[in-house]
């Protein structure tokens, strides 16, 4: 496999959904879009823009309804065995440990019960959960389940990795710490993240390059954007950086009249 | 709200009633022909234990209790997940499963005693009706109540249809699954006796009508005396185990009827 090859390949994505009323919803219409293998790439748009719709699609838990996805130049049908999700809601199976929880994708891929808890004990560690294996999500804030929930996606080292707004609900602080984790544990391997967000900082902070959606319905891409900053990156101070401004203010501007067109 | 005093509040109101139904009975309020006496019940429950005769009756319809619990209760929660995933097939069985569910089940009852005869089987049967339906509708409920979100996360993590199940839609039905077996348990008694009430040869139900037959209300009382310690016992220990096998819920599950 060449250097720069696409690990996904969007051709003419569409997409619709049947309204409560009975009326079709157009969430996405002819999405074109390529992603480097190796890089971090966010989606960044509007609310309702169908953001999670295309990644659900990339995840091959959503059909396309015309148009066709590549994964490392196969077409995807079916569940995206290359990749791994981390949701905005708390996904961690309530009824099982930590432990057991960080364990799953392993144990559902075969791999004998003691190896599996062995490696997730080392992932648990990795994410600062010491102690806290055997206890059951309900047991822990919101910021350790995310750091869970990062271990369970991240041990079955999958090659991409798809994050609908992982850490939305957190607040500031934590998800600051958790955003810098997250690229400490992406950082110095060859993983493809496609990382989905409405906020605009986020992306421009974490990401390689900055994917812009139009705001919905019929939503398609309307930019994309390299982002030049230097890497490893203090996500504490980037924000106040001279050359993340001149880049915010860039897309912003692009953002900005797709936020304004959305319909609240 | 402590538990000790909720303990003897709860004390303190039975004794208050049994206080109220002794002393009526004492001052002539209270026919003892119709009422009895707590006492004259306490004194009967004593004899029968004595006597040991009660055990046989007991052990009857303890079997036919769990038989008929255990059989309407797999076959519910086989039903229960088979139609929460087989959409079509839940869709053609709907109407049947409502017209089976609303006949009344004292009605079947007699069916049941021509079809399986005086023996222990009329009972279970008659109990399984009561058991299948509870435990059916929970179930599948409870399947259908499952977080997608778990489903959609599960099946990236790489999981099959089996996996699935026994993964995330067993251990998410399972509280649904558990409180229909509390009070399908307690419904799985009330079937048997009434069974045994209206045909058999043994039996708490079969003891309290002999009772009634020649006016002995202090045997009836005693026979539903007997009973509710039995339910209550019962109650209990599914509570225990449900309560281990629900360890993962958040929060302690405040009292109420069932703890």
């Amino acid at each position: 496999m060449s250097e720069r090859a696409a690990a996904v390949e969007i051709h003419g994505v569409s997409r619709h959904f049947r309204t409560p009323e009975g009326g079709l919803y157009q969430a996405l219409a002819d999405i074109q879009l390529s992603v480097r293998a190796g890089s971090f790439v966010s989606l960044v748009g509007p609310s309702g823009c169908g953001k999670s719709t295309l990644l659900n699609i990339i995840a091959g838990l959503l059909a396309a309804d015309r148009g066709r996805v590549e994964i490392f130049g196969r077409p995807l049908s079916g569940i995206n065995r290359r990749a791994a999700y981390m949701f905005q809601q708390d996904a961690l199976l309530p009824w099982k440990t930590v432990t057991e929880n960080i364990a799953l994708g392993l144990e559902l891929r075969g791999v004998v019960a003691g190896e599996a808890r062995a490696r997730a004990a080392e992932w648990i560690e990795r994410v600062g959960l010491r102690h806290f294996g055997g206890s059951y999500p309900f047991q822990l804030s919101g910021g350790m389940r995310k750091r869970a929930a990062m271990a369970q996606v991240f041990i079955t080292d999958p090659d991409i990795l798809l994050m609908d707004e992982p850490f939305g609900a957190l607040d500031v602080h934590t998800r600051q710490r958790m955003e810098t984790e997250a690229l400490a544990l992406w950082s110095g391997t060859s993983k493809t993240v496609i990382f989905v967000t409405h906020d605009l900082e986020e992306a421009i902070a974490l990401s390689d390059e900055v994917v812009i959606l139009s705001a919905g319905p019929g939503s398609h891409v309307i930019g994309r954007h390299a982002i030049p900053l230097a890497r490893p990156r203090n996500l504490i101070d980037i924000r106040t950086d001279a050359d993340f401004a001149e880049i915010y203010r860039a897309l912003w501007s692009s953002l900005r009249q797709e936020v304004l067109r959305t319909r609240v | 709200m402590s538990r000790r005093k909720v303990l003897a509040c709860r004390i303190l109101v039975g004794a208050v009633l049994i206080g109220l139904w002794q002393s009526g009975a004492a001052l002539g309020v209270l026919d003892r022909f119709f009422f009895s006496r707590p006492s004259d019940i306490v004194g009967r429950v004593w004899e029968l234990f004595a006597r040991g005769g009660v055990w046989t009756h007991l052990g009857v319809t303890l079997a036919e209790a769990l038989l008929s619990f255990a059989i309407g209760g797999l076959a519910g929660v086989l039903g229960g997940f088979l139609l929460a995933r087989r959409p079509l097939l839940s869709a053609v069985l709907d109407p049947y499963i409502r017209v089976a569910n609303s006949l009344p089940r004292v009605v079947l009852a007699p069916i049941f005693l021509l079809w399986f005869g005086l023996g222990i089987w009329s009972k279970v049967a008659l109990g399984v009706t009561v058991v299948f339906f509870i435990v059916f509708f929970n179930t599948y409920q409870g399947v259908k109540d499952v977080d997608p979100v778990l489903l959609d996360n599960v099946r990236m993590l790489g999981a099959n249809e089996r996996q699935l199940t026994r993964h995330v839609l067993i251990p998410s039905a399972l509280g649904w699954i558990f409180s229909s077996l509390q009070i399908s348990l307690g419904f799985a008694i009330i079937a048997v006796v009434v069974g045994e009430y209206l045909g058999s040869s043994s039996g708490i139900g079969y003891m309290i009508a002999q009772a009634e037959g020649v006016f002995d209300t202090t045997g009836v009382f005693a026979g539903m005396a007997i009973l509710a310690v039995f339910v209550l016992a019962a109650g209990a220990l599914m509570a225990r185990l449900e309560r281990w096998l629900l360890r993962w819920k958040p929060g302690p599950r405040a009292g109420g009827f069932v703890d």
